[in-house]
């Protein structure tokens, strides 16, 4: 382990690399917004800051996280009458449903109306 | 007195909108297939929006009437909304996704007109749109990756002994998509459509209550506002709706994200 400095300029190095991605993020991020489509309303996200935007956004985070709880419940509910292990895998099932709509949930607010690959 | 009971047995009951009755009864092989109020409701869905399309390109001029530019809007609209959420990959699904959108934004829409019938407040009908769509997403992931596809349900980079979990979970997520996207269409229409009613059940039940009667306007303030309001929700939920339709159609074609 005598690599000290040499780690140190790793760090500075994937800082700045980190850096400079983030600014080209940033830069393609504003891009489609400026030039994107003719019609004003086709941004990314629906209505941009009115409150059907954002009730919109509440509701499909609502719905998405509570679709994830019913979907566990319900494959562990059926696993256990086919399996005979009546509360056990509910639970297990009912913990990575909810684990499900969490991460639901998330995959929404990190990229929020789903922006292609590209 | 004769007119509250009317208004007690027709105009209270929220839920009597949302009765399908056949008009034309059919049965085949024990399978009740009926004509129902719902189907004639379907039928001018479609009826409208193929007279839209049709009238709306019929004429190509430079300078659209008002129906050609409402056509051209629809296309560009969802043209845009599939370009972003899929890329111009998705573009070939643009068909499917248009005909989804343009049905769903019409079947809200003439909903909210008195005495029609709300095919999208429906779970059969929502389910049965968001079942086509995964079923497109997964048709054509399969078709197009084969085995590949299932790189979906396995994010890269993540430890082994987490890898089980992450797996369920994933399959969870996946299989919840259809249920979340028809319960949060069915939900809504159904949600605001009935508030609507009792909103307005609670004018004509004003009006024949003697002195409350004074107060009867602020229901019906509220009537109007949350029409406007439902207006917003229903072209709003059709927009998500085909938006989402994109993202996960975006899944198929880019699979292992």
């Amino acid at each position: 382990m005598a690599n000290g400095p040499d780690e140190k300029d790793d760090d500075a190095a994937l800082r700045a690399r980190l850096e400079s991605l983030s600014s080209k993020l940033d830069a393609h991020q504003a891009a489609p917004g400026g030039s994107g489509g003719s019609n004003p309303g086709d941004g990314n996200q629906p209505g941009d800051g009115s409150l059907g935007g954002a009730m919109s956004l509440g509701l499909r985070v609502m719905t998405e996280f509570v679709a994830g709880i019913v979907t566990g419940a319900l494959i562990g509910w059926q696993l256990d009458i086919w399996c005979k292990t009546s509360p056990v895998l509910l639970i297990v099932f009912l913990t990575l449903g909810t684990a499900a709509g969490f991460w639901n949930v998330y995959r929404i607010a990190t990229k929020p109306t789903g922006r292609g690959p590209l | 007195m004769g007119n509250a009971d009317v208004a007690a047995e027709q105009g209270i009951d929220p839920i009597h909108q949302f009765r399908v009755e056949p008009i034309i009864p059919i049965h085949i092989g024990g399978v009740d297939v009926s004509f129902t109020n719902s189907s004639l409701f379907m039928l001018i869905i479609v009826g409208l929006a193929s007279l839209l399309m049709v009238f709306g390109t019929s004429r190509n001029a430079l300078v659209p009437s008002r129906l050609q530019s409402a056509a051209e809007m629809g296309y560009e609209f969802v043209a845009s909304t599939i370009k972003t959420a899929a890329g111009t990959e998705g573009m070939r699904f643009f068909p499917f996704v248009f005909s989804v959108f343009i049905f769903v934004l019409f079947s809200n829409l003439l909903g909210l007109v008195p005495y029609a019938f709300t095919v999208t407040s429906q779970i059969v009908v929502t389910f049965a749109l968001a079942i086509l769509v995964i079923g497109t997403v997964i048709g054509y992931g399969v078709y197009r990756h084969g085995a590949h596809f299932l790189h979906l349900f396995v994010p890269s980079g993540v430890s082994p002994i987490l890898l089980p979990f992450i797996v369920l979970i994933e399959v969870i997520s996946f299989v919840s998509r259809p249920i979340s996207l028809s319960v949060r269409l069915f939900a809504n229409m159904l949600a605001g459509h009935i508030t609507l009613k009792v909103f307005g059940a609670f004018v004509a039940s004003l009006l024949g209550a003697g002195a409350f009667a004074v107060i009867a306007p602020l229901p019906l303030a509220m009537t109007v506002i949350l029409t406007g309001f439902e207006l917003l929700v229903a072209v709003l939920q059709a927009y998500v709706f085909a938006i989402l339709t994109c993202v996960y159609l975006n899944d198929a074609i880019h699979p292992g994200h």
